[in-house]
């Protein structure tokens, strides 16, 4: 087969597509958080997104240097600016929003394992006052008391 | 083992949450984040348009008041399972 002759003789600037593809790759990769994956998966997935994120950045500052830089080799500038430019929405996700989930207090003087938690009253869905203590009590309506209290504190439905 | 669950939303919020997602177990509200502050639970701005909330965070207590076990997560993407905490509670105090 003869080769095309008839456009731009220049290389593609194919680095660009492997950017922009990593880029949403690497934001993507936050579905393990909502398809409720394994804890494992979970724990390592924050580092496999900075690190498919990073690679993603390399990818598209190259593609942008073979642009402009090289342009006698590389054809599709406008391409890859469009490219560059659309990738920094997933970029911001995995990278400026992978480090933000990470962002929670230390909580140093929290309770910790061995310690009594502090007592309390709060209002419970209907408005009535309930105390760690009547949350350990035997329910009103009879039956042992629970054996343990599972406190869940979270960050809010809003 | 009795779950119990805290955030700062009032006590509607919850109410609604609950209905929709067919909860049972007790959920509290702790809208000024007094007992939130007193666990140094809070996450401040953490919520939307700079709402102080509760990072989440799970404790389990046996009737004296004791933690026997914790859970602190460092990503507000990962909670703990609740599979995990109920065998946890099982163990912990049979």
């Amino acid at each position: 087969m003869a080769p095309d002759m008839t456009a731009d003789s220049r290389r593609r600037n194919s680095i660009a597509w492997l950017g922009f593809a990593l880029a949403w790759i690497a934001a993507l990769l936050n579905i393990v958080f909502f398809v409720n994956a394994a804890a494992p998966v979970q724990r390592l997935a924050p580092w496999v997104i900075f690190a498919v994120a990073g690679l993603a950045l390399i990818a598209l500052v190259i593609a942008l240097k073979r642009a402009f830089g090289e342009s006698a080799v590389y054809r599709g500038k406008v391409l890859t600016v469009v490219l560059a430019v659309i990738a920094l929405l997933p970029l911001f996700i995995a990278t400026y929003g992978n480090a933000h989930a990470r962002d929670v207090p230390a909580s140093t003087g929290a309770p910790h394992v061995g310690q009594a938690v502090p007592e309390f009253a709060l209002a419970d869905t209907s408005g009535k006052m309930t105390s760690l203590a009547d949350l350990l009590a035997p329910p009103p309506n009879g039956g042992a008391a629970p054996k343990s209290v599972l406190l869940v504190f979270y960050r809010g439905y809003w | 083992m009795r779950p119990v669950a805290v955030s700062v939303d009032p006590p509607d919020v919850s109410r609604d949450f609950a209905s929709k997602a067919g909860l049972t177990f007790t959920i509290l509200s702790d809208p000024d984040s007094a007992v939130i502050r007193r666990y140094d639970l809070l996450h401040p701005k953490g919520g939307p348009d700079d709402h102080d909330i509760s990072r989440p965070a799970e404790f389990l207590i046996d009737s004296n008041r004791v933690v026997k076990w914790e859970n602190f997560t460092e990503d507000i993407r990962i909670r703990a399972k609740a599979d995990a905490m109920l065998a946890i509670a099982r163990e912990t105090t049979r």
